[in-house]
């Protein structure tokens, strides 16, 4: 397992190199006019096109031009200088600003996956057919009905306005308490799927044939249920909860949006949108960490839920 | 309904006689889905969502484009039945036109990405080691890569107005980045059903890889990854509402339930029929394919008999 | 993902904070000379006075710093900082500043504060955004440098002069600034906030500012930051106590900086937030019922238009330019989309400038589907037209209603097309890819009717993306600015906006207003011509 382990992190490296090239490849050929983009619908003059163009390297193109920025990016990388957004902004500063809060966001929303979305799960699989699970499955309509889009900012017009349930908006440095409403609503599809999901790997495993065996041999159904059935439906629940994590915080640019967190989904939304190349490789460095690290967790814990798994 | 003709064959595959097989398991299941209700529920409103797709006129005589803003948000009437929308649309005709390229872009893309999924998850579940490290990698980089970003570098250079080429261009980007979750997701059940005892008993009766892998690991791994992309057939419905806003996506005059939603849902606290009658187009038609996956996983399922 | 952006525009709102129309209210209560209000404002993109260009910057800039003239409810321009501003030929114009006022870090203000400020916003190498607004002035043109291959590999050379020529100290409190051309208007053009001064302590040295000055400018206005800028957070300010003039009647303010207007107006439903600026469009139909008479409306300088690419000929019959202006019912997409906050136009410039007349445009802004139908068809127009807009701006609902609109009343065939951001569409028109109708949007730098006419369509126009170009029309305009007093200024400038409608190289579809609102804990709120609160106004109730 522990070499299992270490050669994981060395692929990881390969990985993230690969990830940023391949981002910083797509900024470069989708790359229409930085400077004008930045500018909004004012003219750009040309002193100040000169200007921005030298400051960052936006002269260098074609293929030889990418592989110099790139080199660039990355022995400023090694050097532990993430660069400087087109804004101007130092990138570190605003990372800095925008994981802490994004990470806390997504958290609560895969808590809240993980709580209800297992918890009912779980119920709905062993009472298949039953109330119980047709609800569920109403509420999995609701959410793909009325997507984070629509959902968002009603629930802000509801609990938020309405009834002053909670802060309207969280801003830039929120309480947790205000992070709980956008948390619940960007939880809510994740919340769907993981629910779905361990239904029906609980439905599934509980037909099969070991439990009947067990069951065979007179163990009492909570201990099947709680033992084996769960362990192995969690399989898959968790591989999609690992996935989810990182999609949370990259892709929460509607509720971020919506609630006005300054957070990832939201900057790696403007800097998409403004063509802020450095700004973008710098945010997508960090979210592929993050995958690359929750995917390797929940690897390993293929091994301990089911000790049939091994990793040599 | 292809992965449920799979799943049957397969099953039979370790449970019955090979001579016999596909007729006894397949006869068994249709009588089974014959007497099942939700069966006949789901099965017709997918027929009636295809139909509506394939001949929106059958279901109103309405003009979807037919927009004045003399009409903003008027009730319904014998002409419209859910009455007019911000922009004067009749907002059935809307839904009822929208029909086409929705399921055309939420179940393509969900089928593409399903096809990838498999592949990827199987293979790289299936013989672990340096085949599952190469693989798995590739995931994390797709990962990695911002689905905006890519459409919006893939999308901007296509030119053309041609729906059908622009749904085709939608389709590739949502599914080309959309497949990752699905992948692990199904890489995670077959790394979980190789231990099973069958499939140990299946290689030992000396079947090869690709037999295990297609009759064996195949159908008992589906089950996860089917809630996987029917629920993503969903977001994808709506993920295209976001790049054709941003206009990368469809275009004018092509109609689509994610469009009108969102639409719908600017204008909601003014009157929010347009906004329910496009979502519930949208949420019956992901219960049909829910419904009717469950009920034909179910019937072809020998366990269950 | 629909962000909707803070409107980017396309011009430079002025941030001189201007004593205009915005009734007050039916607000009530003590006014709190100790209270703190929010006001909204998206982040800003620089707070450097010559780099700042739009109203979120400039709001900020206006707390911090007080220009020379702000301008009175007729427009005319008036001395603030300036004791005088005076000129005998247009040409040289002297200007004395009020004594008494003193930078945050209570350094004296004199005509220095003003020379080396301006020289360095002139100075082509720093890329200042305002650079444009000194090119009035004898000298400009050495301080910049020509690439000698555009993007190219090679650098620029540098430029020959690092000051301007015409800008020459008189005493501490006096100085001279020498036109290249006269110029009559020159004085309504220091209302910008391209033109306030910087302390010593800006520079690092002569010419050179220091890095992180923008971080907490020092200003010599009524308010002082407090900290220093929060990036997409806020930006707080205190009063300053050593202000010479009025001092405001709030001991701070928070600039709060919003991603999207819905969520501050969310924010202000709720008493959250104090001000916003511009209340979003789709919340126009319920804001009145929200709200109150905590709703308000004002003037402001914004021109809504739709252009015609030259470069595509078969727009190059002005009939057919005339015959969709006809098609279109301006007044039922202001009512139904826009829910009265903008109104219609029906001539070229704004009804904020001098010399604005009402109807320039004549038949051919007028409603008639009747004749438009006639006369399109007699044109041979095309039998598809496209309006292409940024999807960012918040544009659909009024595009692809003035498309049906059009498709209705000509019996053609029309769509709204959008492109992901202004610069892509501006990319498509320099490849000159048919594009069809362009949906532009204009503010203006100063309350002159050249604003209006000169940089949207003179040949070389900075804005002029679509090409139109009518030597005459460029002659009345050059005629216009060289005129010896405004007056004559304003016939000639009359003159051209005729050219433009017989030519109608752009349909004129609206005149903005500012839509703000407010909590209710704040009275007096006033927003000007440019979209900045008055922040010397503004009481907090208690």
């Amino acid at each position: 397992m522990f070499r299992y382990i270490v050669r994981r992190l060395l692929q990881m490296v390969l990985a993230f190199f690969g990830t940023t090239l391949i981002v910083y490849a797509l900024m470069f050929a989708g790359q229409g006019d930085p400077i004008q983009a930045l500018a909004g619908e004012r003219p750009v003059s040309a002193a100040q096109r000169a200007y921005l163009t030298e400051k960052f390297h936006l002269d260098q193109h074609g293929v030889g031009g990418f592989f110099y920025r790139y080199a660039d990016y990355v022995t400023n990388l090694l050097r532990g200088d993430l660069g400087e957004s087109l804004t101007g902004r130092k990138i570190g500063d605003i990372l800095a600003q925008a994981w802490p809060v994004t990470a806390k966001l997504a958290l609560i929303g895969l808590l809240v996956a993980i709580i209800i979305g297992v918890t009912c799960g779980v119920v709905a699989g062993i009472r298949r057919g039953g109330v119980f699970d047709n609800a569920t499955l109403v509420l999995t309509l609701l959410v793909l009905g009325v997507p984070t889009i629509v959902l968002a900012p009603l629930a802000q017009y509801l609990l938020g306005v309405k009834l002053s349930l909670f802060p309207p908006t969280a801003g830039a440095d929120p309480s947790l308490y205000a992070l709980l409403l956008p948390g619940i609503v960007l939880g809510c599809l994740s919340l769907a799927t993981a629910l779905r999901l361990t239904r029906t790997s609980v439905a599934e495993n509980l037909r099969s044939d070991y439990v009947r065996t067990a069951k065979a041999k007179g163990l009492p159904t909570r201990r099947v249920v709680g033992v084996h059935v769960l362990r192995n439906s969690l399989i898959p629940v968790i591989t999609f909860l690992g996935v989810e994590l990182g999609n949370l915080m990259g892709g929460a640019i509607i509720t971020e949006g919506v609630f006005n967190i300054p957070g990832v989904g939201f900057n790696l939304f403007r800097a998409i949108r403004t063509e802020d190349g450095p700004l973008v490789v710098g945010l997508v460095s960090v979210l592929v960490v993050v995958y690359l690290v929750s995917n390797l967790v929940v690897d390993v814990l293929y091994a301990v839920l089911d000790p049939r798994i091994r990793y040599e | 309904m292809t992965e449920a003709h799979t799943v049957g064959a397969a099953e039979a595959g370790r449970t019955a006689d090979p001579t016999t097989r596909p007729r006894s398991l397949a006869g068994d299941a249709w009588r089974d889905l014959r007497r099942n209700p939700i069966f006949w529920v789901s099965l017709i409103l997918v027929l009636v969502v295809t139909a509506m797709a394939i001949v929106p006129g059958l279901f109103t005589p309405n003009d979807p484009l037919d927009c004045t803003l003399s009409r903003q948000h008027a009730g319904p009437s014998g002409a419209a039945v859910f009455g007019y929308d911000f922009q004067g649309c009749d907002v059935y005709a809307r839904a009822v036109y929208g029909a086409r390229a929705s399921l055309l872009v939420g179940v393509l893309s969900a089928a593409l990405t399903g096809v990838i999924a498999v592949v990827v998850g199987m293979l790289a579940g299936y013989f672990g080691r340096w085949v599952d490290a190469a693989l798995s990698r590739v995931v994390d980089i797709v990962l990695g890569i911002p689905l905006l970003l890519a459409a919006i570098v893939l999308l901007k250079r296509i030119d053309s107005d041609n729906p059908t080429v622009r749904i085709g261009a939608v389709v590739f980007v949502l599914a080309i980045l959309g497949w990752t979750t699905a992948a692990r997701v199904i890489r995670s059940s077959v790394i979980s059903a190789k231990q099973q005892d069958y499939v140990a008993a299946a290689r030992m009766l000396g079947a090869g890889n690709g037999r295990t892998m297609w009759r064996h690991i195949l159908p008992n791994s589906l089950a996860p990854v089917i809630v996987v992309l029917t629920i993503a057939l969903g977001s994808f419905i709506a993920a295209e509402a976001t790049l054709s806003f941003l206009g990368i996506g469809l275009r004018a005059p092509t109609v689509s339930w994610g469009i009108d939603i969102d639409s719908g849902r600017t204008h909601m606290r003014e009157s929010a029929v347009p906004l329910v009658v496009p979502s519930t187009f949208l949420a019956l038609t992901v219960l049909a394919f829910i419904m009717l996956g469950d009920a034909i996983r179910d019937a072809f399922d020998p366990k269950l008999r | 993902m629909q962000v909707r952006r803070l409107a980017a525009w396309t011009a430079l709102p002025l941030a001189a904070a201007l004593g205009l129309a915005a009734c007050g209210g039916g607000d009530s209560g003590e006014s709190n000379a100790n209270g703190v209000v929010s006001v909204q404002i998206g982040e800003p993109q620089h707070l450097i006075p010559t780099n700042s260009n739009e109203s979120s910057g400039n709001q900020v800039l206006s707390a911090l710093f007080t220009p020379l003239v702000k301008f009175d409810a007729q427009n005319k321009p008036y001395e603030v900082a300036a004791e005088s501003i005076t000129s005998t030929d247009n040409k040289v114009w002297t200007i004395k500043l009020k004594d008494g006022f003193t930078f945050h870090n209570g350094e004296k203000v004199t005509a220095d504060s003003y020379i080396n400020a301006w020289n360095y916003g002139a100075y082509g190498p720093n890329g200042q955004g305002n650079s444009y607004f000194f090119e009035k002035i004898a000298g400009y043109d050495d301080m910049q440098a020509e690439d000698p291959d555009g993007d190219g590999p090679q650098r620029a050379p540098e430029p020959k002069a690092k000051t301007l020529s015409g800008l020459k100290k008189v005493d501490d409190l006096t100085f001279t600034v020498t036109l290249s051309k006269p110029y009559s208007e020159f004085k309504a053009v220091l209302g910008y906030n391209a033109f306030y001064p910087l302390p010593q302590a800006a520079f690092s040295a002569p010419g050179v500012l220091k890095e992180d000055f923008e971080q907490a400018p020092i200003g010599n206005g009524p308010f002082k930051m407090k900290g220093t800028w929060q990036h997409d957070a806020k930006i707080e300010v205190e009063r300053y106590d050593a202000y010479p003039l009025d001092k405001p009647k709030i001991s701070g303010a928070e600039f709060r900086i919003y991603q999207q207007l819905t969520a501050a107006y969310a924010d202000v439903l709720s008493d959250n937030l104090d001000v916003i600026v511009t209340v979003p469009t789709e919340n126009l139909s319920t804001a009145e019922s929200d709200l109150g008479d905590r709703l308000q409306k004002s003037p402001n300088s914004s021109f809504q238009f739709i252009a015609f690419p030259t470069y595509q000929k078969e727009f190059s019959n002005p009939d057919v330019r005339k015959a969709v202006s006809m098609a279109i019912d301006r007044d039922e997409i202001v009512k139904s989309i826009f829910k009265d906050s903008q109104v219609s136009a029906r001539s070229f410039v704004s009804p904020v400038v001098a010399g604005y007349r009402d109807n320039t445009c004549g038949e051919a802004c007028e409603f008639d589907p009747a004749k438009a139908k006639a006369l399109y068809q007699a044109a041979g127009g095309p039998a598809q037209l496209k309006i292409t807009y940024n999807g960012d701006g918040g544009h659909k609902d009024w595009v692809d209603a003035t498309c049906n609109q059009i498709k209705a009343n000509l019996g053609i065939d029309c769509v709204g097309v959008a492109e992901p951001k202004f610069s892509d569409l501006l990319t498509k028109i320099k490849a000159k890819e048919p594009v069809g109708l362009i949906r532009m949007g204009w503010l203006m730098d100063y309350p002159s009717m050249e604003n209006y006419l000169g940089p949207i369509y003179s040949t070389n126009g900075s804005s002029n993306y679509y090409g139109y170009s009518n030597p005459e029309f460029d002659q009345l305009v050059a005629d216009g600015a060289a005129a010896a007093t405004p007056e004559e200024a304003i016939k000639k400038y009359q003159q051209a906006e005729e050219i433009l409608a017989k030519d109608m190289p752009v349909i004129p579809l609206r005149f903005g207003q500012n839509v703000f609102a407010h909590s209710t804990k704040v009275k007096n709120v006033e927003v000007d011509l440019f979209q900045v609160v008055d922040m010397t106004k503004i009481e907090a109730v208690s």
